[in-house]
């Protein structure tokens, strides 16, 4: 009798996570699945012939010179995770305090998180505008007489990119470590000042320390959502000026959507599953020396 | 338990009525697609293009629909992106109604035929497309076959601001070089103009392809031949012009700026601009653009020393192809020959001239101009449009090459590399290409 009920909950179970189960099914695990085949093969969407090629797919990606552009300009896209976090915390230390305009400081913060990615593209753009935009204006106005060219210049136009995208994760970061201060016991804090620790020793020694599963969480996450990322590249330079700011995650964009290369588009899709896997992998061995639960 | 019971029931109950449901709306989709319609006497096409349906196309299918209450055709727009594109793909290859499709560049045509979701025009026989389009529309054969219809003049020309050429003492070129063109840039940026030229990005490659074009994009032993001399003498001209002349926007600084080039000229910051028709949708609107000048029109310089050796871009354009998998095929055909001669007109206000013969050219270029027709400098325009007999082409090679050629004059425009070194990387580049899709 218990067991048949234990069975029939089960079963009922089963079916309410069922539509979502089908969905990763169809979605996820299945298209998966089959990009690994894909990469294998010399599929072309719309091309009616697809041939079996071996590692033919991973060869030509060892050999391709722009994998090679794509890979270090993805890196170099990936500091903008490690910035982007340490600005939030601070921002997110002043504004755990009361100052003045805390929450109108908080909501302007977030403001960029919840922007459509074109809308800040085409602001950015404006901004960035080499000989008329504000920010080298600024530059200008404190006696840079060369400023960079930003987006259209190979050699800035990367970082220009990290520095939209620190700014544009820089309200859910600072949100999240907002959380994380919050549930720092104030006794902690209090003891900290009456032993004579000053503001920057308490930040340094009690509230870092305490604040790490966050910062752990942020890494991953931001790392992982960074290395995917293209939209704003896409929306901002398609890669351009030159080739210098195609990732890998917009390389494979190209391949198989505007190239229609799907095989090969698989193969890079693994790399870069590799390589997240490899940065997941590191770190979650690397937390043991700096994470405190 | 009772209860329990109920909820697993109903719950399996409402996902298999959600099932069915599903079942039954597909059938009857399917029914008014094929038999459905037929017994109703009625056929519905959908045509898929790229041109918002407010600027023609909802005009044209309008007037088809009040004429012919058998066939009924339905427009559907697509955005001529990449996107965009893979959207109408997807939708040929997973046999969603598409029974016309535009198509604007060979590349794209290329794919869906080898894909087979494009009809042989040759099965019909009453229209003879190479008497009615002449001899431009060669170009879009495929293995020697019509898989569509090629309906729309293209024209790429310069643009020039009269008033600004008459008061420098320049006369309206009928055909001219590279060299004079940057003469004529730095004498009209003299004359008060922020640049004497601004292009638009669509038409900044013209001037190679015309050169590959004619001197072949492979060199006779099959490795690339985009080290062809005249490569250089492009890229040296347009990058005095940007640096030493200053008379032409950085390359950089337009593309990252997604420069409005088309409202510059309009607006008078630039005396010229190498564009092609479509400058007619916003020259025409006088309330965003007002202007008290007249447009005049010369072709696009040439890179070659002869003019005997020119090839102009241009040819015809808004290639109609139907789904080979389309169910009414031959009302796709009378549609779609209705539409080249003539049917099309409204669509020629946003710069679209028919290139059937059936169409007269007087007609098209009064629909063309509107009611702003004072405001052009209409002999050179019939002299860009139909006078001027250099032979065209149509651009046909593949995205990559297109992109990778992008990409490295890019990096010359912006100082990273030596014309040398960046000819020198097309070339590898571009080899490296043709081995992988031998």
């Amino acid at each position: 009798m218990h067991k048949s009920w234990m069975k029939r909950q089960s079963r009922l179970g089963y079916l309410f996570i069922g539509p979502n189960m089908i969905g990763v099914l169809l979605f996820f695990i299945i298209p998966a699945v089959y990009s690994f085949y894909l990469m294998f093969t010399d599929y072309k969407f719309m091309s009616p012939e697809t041939h079996f090629v071996g590692l033919d797919n991973i060869r030509r990606m060892m050999n391709d010179d722009l994998f090679g552009v794509a890979l270090r300009n993805t890196f170099v896209f990936l500091l903008a995770v490690p910035v982007s976090m340490g600005l939030a915390f601070i921002v997110a230390v002043a504004l755990n305090k009361s100052v003045y305009w805390q929450k109108t400081l908080r909501a302007l913060y977030f403001m960029p998180y919840i922007t459509s990615g074109v809308a800040i593209a085409f602001v950015w753009m404006l901004l960035f505008q080499p000989t008329s935009g504000p920010i080298n204006g600024f530059l200008r106005g404190i006696g840079i007489a060369n400023p960079p060219g930003w987006l259209s210049t190979t050699e800035w136009s990367m970082y220009a990119i990290d520095i939209i995208w620190i700014w544009f994760m820089l309200g859910y970061n600072m949100i999240i470590y907002l959380a994380a201060l919050q549930e720092i016991p104030e006794e902690l804090v209090e003891a900290a000042r009456i032993d004579g620790a000053r503001p920057w020793q308490t930040i340094r020694h009690v509230i870092w320390p305490l604040v790490s599963p966050t910062t752990f969480l942020l890494l991953i996450t931001g790392l992982i959502m960074t290395i995917k990322n293209f939209g704003i590249i896409q929306a901002i330079t398609q890669g351009g000026p030159g080739n210098s700011t195609t990732v890998l995650s917009l390389f494979i964009y190209q391949n198989a959507f505007r190239y229609y290369e799907m095989g090969y588009a698989a193969a890079i899709s693994w790399a870069l599953f590799a390589i997240i896997m490899i940065f997941t992998v590191l770190q979650w061995i690397g937390q043991k020396r700096w994470v405190h639960y | 338990m009772r209860i329990k019971k109920g909820l697993t029931g109903f719950i399996v109950g409402a996902l298999m009525l959600g099932l069915l449901a599903g079942c039954v709306g597909k059938n009857e989709t399917n029914g008014g697609d094929n038999g459905g319609g037929a017994a109703a006497g009625k056929v519905k096409l959908t045509m898929w293009g790229a041109v918002p349906p407010e600027n023609g196309p909802q005009e044209v299918v309008d007037t088809w629909n009040a004429e012919h209450p058998d066939i009924q055709v339905e427009y559907v727009r697509f955005v001529n992106d990449d996107d965009g594109n893979l959207k109408l793909d997807t939708a040929l290859s997973t046999g969603q109604n598409v029974d016309l499709y535009v198509n604007y560049t060979l590349t794209n045509l290329d794919k869906r035929i080898k894909g087979g979701t494009a009809l042989d025009l040759g099965e019909f026989t009453d229209y003879n497309i190479d008497e009615k389009m002449g001899e431009d529309a060669a170009s879009w054969k495929v293995d020697g076959k019509y898989y569509g219809m090629p309906t729309k003049k293209n024209a790429a020309f310069f643009a020039l601001n009269m008033k600004a050429l008459d008061q420098a003492g320049l006369s309206v070129p009928t055909a001219w070089t590279w060299d004079e063109a940057r003469e004529y840039a730095l004498k009209l940026k003299s004359a008060g103009f922020k640049y004497g030229l601004v292009q638009h990005t669509a038409s900044y490659v013209d001037p190679l392809d015309s050169v590959l074009v004619k001197n072949g994009y492979v060199k006779a032993d099959g490795t690339s031949n985009l080290d062809d001399p005249l490569v250089t003498k492009w890229l040296e001209t347009l990058n005095g012009m940007m640096k030493e002349d200053a008379t032409t926007p950085p390359l950089g600084e337009q593309l990252t700026s997604k420069m409005p080039v088309e409202n510059m000229f309009l607006g008078g910051e630039s005396a010229m601009i190498n564009i092609g028709e479509w400058l007619i949708r916003s020259s025409n609107n006088m309330t965003e653009f007002p202007r008290d000048w007249k447009i005049a029109f010369a072709p696009v310089p040439r890179l070659a020393a002869q003019e005997a050796d020119m090839v102009k871009s241009g040819g015809l354009g808004d290639f109609i192809a139907i789904n080979s998998k389309s169910k009414n095929k031959e009302a796709a055909w009378e549609f779609l020959k209705w539409y080249a001669d003539g049917g099309m007109m409204p669509m020629a206000a946003g710069g679209r001239l028919p290139s059937s013969n059936a169409v007269d050219q007087q007609t098209a270029i009064d629909h063309l101009l509107g009611d702003y027709a004072d405001s052009y400098d209409k002999e050179s325009l019939e002299f860009v449009l139909y006078g001027d007999k250099t032979p065209t082409f149509v651009r046909s090679i593949a995205q990559e090459v297109i992109d990778l050629r992008a990409q490295e004059y890019e990096k010359f425009f912006l100082d990273n590399q030596t014309a040398e070194v960046t000819v020198q990387n097309m070339v590898k580049r571009h080899n490296d290409w043709l081995k992988q899709n031998q």
